[in-house]
């Protein structure tokens, strides 16, 4: 069984800078190793990629983050309160349009699913996650594969 | 001029139908492709322009475009597809089903725009 190489920490930041200068009008920088990255309760967005590598692109951060994205992608102020219904939805959209830019640079053809949103309390581990800024904000960005 | 914006992502049929409503149009929604076939078939003038999603829950956007150009009283609709799907093979099914316009997520207000404007649905445009 061939392994096809999966997407790299590279590709997926490549994505995420291209999603927020051009949907969230922000820029999306390396967190620094040494800096503490923390949240207590926040949400966290995952999309399927099928094809040559299998697995998910998983996307984590503090829930008033996740206002702040989706106030950003809808042009509304940070601090307005939108329902949770419609932060899921645009969290989701952003990681969305992250796994189709993905896709598109993956070698052979790729299906992308659904993304899903929910609630977490725990924050992954910087083991396996790397780390963008979303202004003072970190946010985490996980490329799980399939379990073998 | 109507426009029907079929998307899952409410946030996504907002930011579209912003930039449609901005250009003068009056835009309709549906969630995904069977939602907006059941607008289409229902009571009010047919719209002139659809901007439609590819990956939904219950119809696709593909799916959606081949419905679509089976019907002849709905020939008239402009069909651009919106969506991430970014490959050329993606892009050629589209067309080849009946897109008449391919636009990748993400995208610029001004890029719609241009799209708009080359298929002649700006109240400016030249249709060139």
């Amino acid at each position: 069984m061939t392994i096809a190489s999966a997407p790299d920490q590279a590709l997926v930041l490549a994505a995420i800078e291209q999603v927020w200068g051009s949907m969230l009008f922000a820029t999306a920088d390396p967190w620094p190793t040494e800096r503490p990255a923390e949240f207590e309760t926040g949400l966290q967005a995952q999309i399927e990629l099928r094809g040559e590598w299998n697995g998910r692109l998983v996307l984590t951060c503090d829930a008033g983050v996740a206002n702040q994205i989706a106030n950003a992608m809808l042009g509304l102020g940070p601090e307005d309160e939108l329902d949770e219904p419609d932060v899921h939805d645009a969290v989701g959209e952003v990681l969305n349009v992250v796994g189709g830019s993905v896709k598109g640079a993956l070698p052979g053809t790729s299906a992308l699913g659904l993304p899903g949103v929910s609630e977490v309390t725990e924050v992954p581990s910087r083991d396996e996650s790397f780390v963008v800024s979303w202004g003072d904000a970190p946010v985490y960005v996980q490329i799980v594969p399939d379990a073998a | 001029m109507r426009a029907l914006v079929v998307d899952d992502s409410r946030a996504m049929r907002r930011i579209v139908g912003r930039i449609l409503g901005d250009a003068g149009f009056e835009v309709l929604e549906a969630a995904d492709g069977q939602e907006a076939l059941d607008l289409l078939a229902g009571p009010g003038d047919v719209p002139e322009l659809a901007c439609v999603d590819w990956n939904m829950p219950v119809m696709d956007g593909l799916t959606f475009i081949t419905e679509v150009r089976r019907h002849p009283e709905w020939r008239a609709i402009t069909l651009m597809m919106v969506t991430t799907e970014s490959e050329s093979d993606q892009i050629v099914r589209a067309l080849a089903a009946g897109a008449h316009e391919y636009l990748i997520k993400p995208f610029t207000g001004e890029a719609m725009l241009e799209k708009l404007d080359l298929l002649g649905l700006l109240p400016t445009s030249t249709g060139v």
